[in-house]
């Protein structure tokens, strides 16, 4: 498949990006899995689903969100002119509303009843909840018990908000699990019940519509930062987990050639396995959850236990978008840890007062790195996918000492 | 004709010997086995096979513990009973398609049922396993399109696994008459028996299936049977019914 061509026909019919994506489900499930992309097809040809859903961007979400040129950090590091793109300021406080709202939008058309889906650091399952409440479908939001502790605020919100959240207690209780459980529950009654995934990831059409629905971030920072700067960004970075936020952003720049592209992946706490959720650059292919995607796998054959600080990153598969864009060599994969990423959250914080989520906190703090080495002439586009309200808590608890932050006063 | 009936257990579940033992017990009446093998992440499980596969995880058996327990309940059955392999895409794509397949032939599996690769992602799958001799077990469903019932039905080996309800393991039978049809057109034009699954639990169930089906399997219920005690006494007479009805 061409760069030339890209993205229109990606995916193909079944919904491979080169040997990655397609759909490994049940049959029974397949015929339902069907009807979803014949009804999203249906869907995208239609002016007036566009028009709905792009009065929700402007009015509700509070697009376009505006690019930032985050001169303070630029000039202290001495490189690049960083560029970020605020998905921090959409309602809910992160790019996840963007696919949500379109989620919602669909299950709606198809005479769904309720939107479940699974989430990591509950922003999935707020923008979820919240696009639910606002068309009026009922929510139930599955997420790991870890993360449900760790992520007290977005849990208080799912629930004011009017949803159930529903603990997933095996394994690890994080992500991943939560994807189980979500699947288990969605596979029970997938007639009335829409599976709304959480990022580019599962089984066709999922990934392609998801970042469907975020490709408006990139068409806007392209737009904006060609405004801003007369020119193309020489390098965007985005984090990722699954993907979302980075498929976003990087849709409208893989045609440009000389726009490098980088995806930042969580190094976690060190490289043995069990350490990180690095999946790009420590696993091989696999098939998880529906689709297959670099994955990481133990000896055996069953997906790796994984972890991350940023509960949003840590799933031990990823998009088959990006499995295709790594083989292909489009996108650069680089990994921060977990270290990197919280001393960024409190530098961001401090030079430039945005306090960033710990997922876009490993965006932002390869692009540090990267800005270091380039001119000062150089534009980093990066998509601080969220904000880090929701980390406050964990963060002054574990790191606050060091950094000067204490609980008590 | 008589009935093709199949029971599901999963593979050293709940250890060892007891799954060793209620294969052979099972055998006795039933005429092949599926056996699961654990795998983290089971989309097509309901909540007590997902428990039972993750225990098995959990305890450390590892995919060789499991041949060595297929060898042995393979040297202990008559020659017309046969064992199937049910596990997910990933086991089978991590050690190569290929690859997988040899190991298949080596334990004397007769094929493999993997729910989470739909007929249309089967064809790389078949397409090697055939040439190995392994049998590729087909599902239709009651959604399930007569071209693609009638494409099944003319490739199908072994047998043909119909899924009695849109969902998953565990879920309750529910004979709808979508599943009939299915069924009816699949047995005119297949060679090899059609098998009514999922929801499957007691004698009247399997009388239900058989009103429909050329057979039965059953797979949630013998777990749980399993679980009922520590020395498969339950499950031993519930086979021993199975025997005494069919
Ligand atoms: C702010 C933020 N950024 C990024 C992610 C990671 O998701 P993705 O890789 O799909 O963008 C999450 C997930 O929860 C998130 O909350």
């Amino acid at each position: 498949m061409a760069i030339a061509d890209y993205p229109e026909n990606m995916p193909d019919q079944k919904g491979f990006f080169g040997e990655y994506g397609g759909s490994f489900i049940p049959e029974q499930l397949q015929v339902i899995i069907d009807e979803i992309t014949a009804a999203y097809i249906e869907m995208k040809q239609d002016e007036s689903f566009w028009n709905e859903l792009h009065y929700l961007y402007k009015h509700y979400v509070g697009r376009p969100s505006p690019v930032f040129h985050a001169k303070n950090l630029s000039s202290k590091y001495g490189g690049a002119q960083i560029y970020f793109k605020r998905e921090d300021l959409n309602h809910t406080g992160a790019h996840k509303i963007n696919h949500c709202l379109g989620e919602a939008l669909l299950a709606k058309k198809m005479g769904k009843k309720k939107l479940i889906a699974e989430t990591g650091a509950g922003q999935h399952g707020v923008a979820l909840a919240t696009a639910a409440a606002l068309t009026g479908l009922e929510c139930d939001i599955y997420m790991g018990e870890v993360d449900i502790k760790k992520e007290s605020p977005n849990v208080l919100r799912m629930k004011v908000l009017g949803a159930r959240v529903i603990p997933a207690t095996h394994g690890r209780k994080t992500l991943k699990e939560a994807v189980d459980a979500a699947f288990e529950a969605y596979v029970k009654d997938p007639v009335n019940q829409l599976y709304a995934i959480g990022s580019v990831v599962g089984p066709h059409p999922f990934p392609m519509l998801v970042r469907d629905f975020q490709s408006v971030v990139g068409r806007e920072a392209r737009a904006q930062i060609l405004e801003m700067t007369g020119k193309l960004p020489s390098s965007v970075v985005a984090c990722v987990g699954g993907g979302s936020n980075a498929m976003g952003i990087f849709s409208a720049f893989i045609k440009d050639k000389d726009v490098e592209l980088y995806g930042v992946e969580p190094a976690g706490r060190g490289t043995a396995d069990g350490d990180h959720a690095a999946t790009i650059t420590y696993g091989k292919p696999g098939i998880i959850h529906g689709f297959k995607c670099y994955l990481l796998q133990e000896a055996n054959g069953d997906p790796m236990e994984v972890y991350s600080i940023a509960s949003g990153l840590d799933y031990p598969g990823v998009g088959p978008e990006h499995s295709f864009l790594k083989d292909n060599g489009r996108v650069n994969y680089q990994s921060i840890n977990d270290k990197e990423a919280v001393k960024m959250f409190f530098e961001l914080s401090r030079v430039e007062g945005l306090i960033p989520a710990l997922e876009s906190s490993h965006a932002a703090a390869y692009a540090v790195k990267l800005a270091e080495k380039k001119s000062k002439d150089d534009v980093i586009l990066v998509n601080l996918s969220g904000r880090g309200d929701k980390d406050l808590d964990f963060v002054v608890e574990n790191y606050g000492k060091e950094y000067g932050v204490d609980k008590l006063g | 004709m008589k009935s093709y009936n199949g029971a599901y257990l999963v593979a050293d579940y709940p250890d060892r010997e007891r799954f060793i033992s209620a294969a052979l017990k099972s055998l006795e009446f039933f005429d092949f086995l599926e056996i699961g093998i654990p795998f983290s992440d089971p989309v097509s499980d309901g909540t007590v096979i997902a428990k039972a596969a993750y225990d098995v995880i959990e305890s450390g058996v590892k995919f060789n513990d499991i041949m060595k327990s297929i060898d042995e309940i393979k040297s202990k059955i008559p020659a017309d009973r046969k064992l199937y392999v049910m596990t997910y895409a990933n086991h089978i794509y991590h050690r190569g398609i290929q690859n997988f397949g040899k190991i298949m032939n080596d334990h004397g599996i007769s094929g493999m049922i993997i729910p989470d690769i739909p007929f249309i992602e089967s064809r790389r799958f078949t397409d090697i396993f055939e040439q190995q001799g392994l049998e590729f077990i087909y599902f239709i469903t009651p959604e399930s399109k007569p071209e693609q019932i009638k494409q099944i039905a003319q490739s199908a080996k072994g047998f043909i696994y119909s899924v009695s309800m849109r969902g998953i393991t565990g879920s309750s039978m529910n004979l709808k008459a979508d599943i009939k049809t299915a069924v009816a057109d699949a047995k005119t034009q297949t060679k090899v028996p059609v098998v009514l699954g999922f929801g499957i639990r007691d004698v009247e169930s399997c009388k239900n299936a058989l009103e429909t089906a050329d057979g039965f399997i059953i797979g949630t219920r013998m777990i749980e049977l399993l679980n009922e005690d520590a020395d498969n006494s339950s499950f031993n007479k519930f086979v021993e019914e199975l025997k005494a009805k069919f």
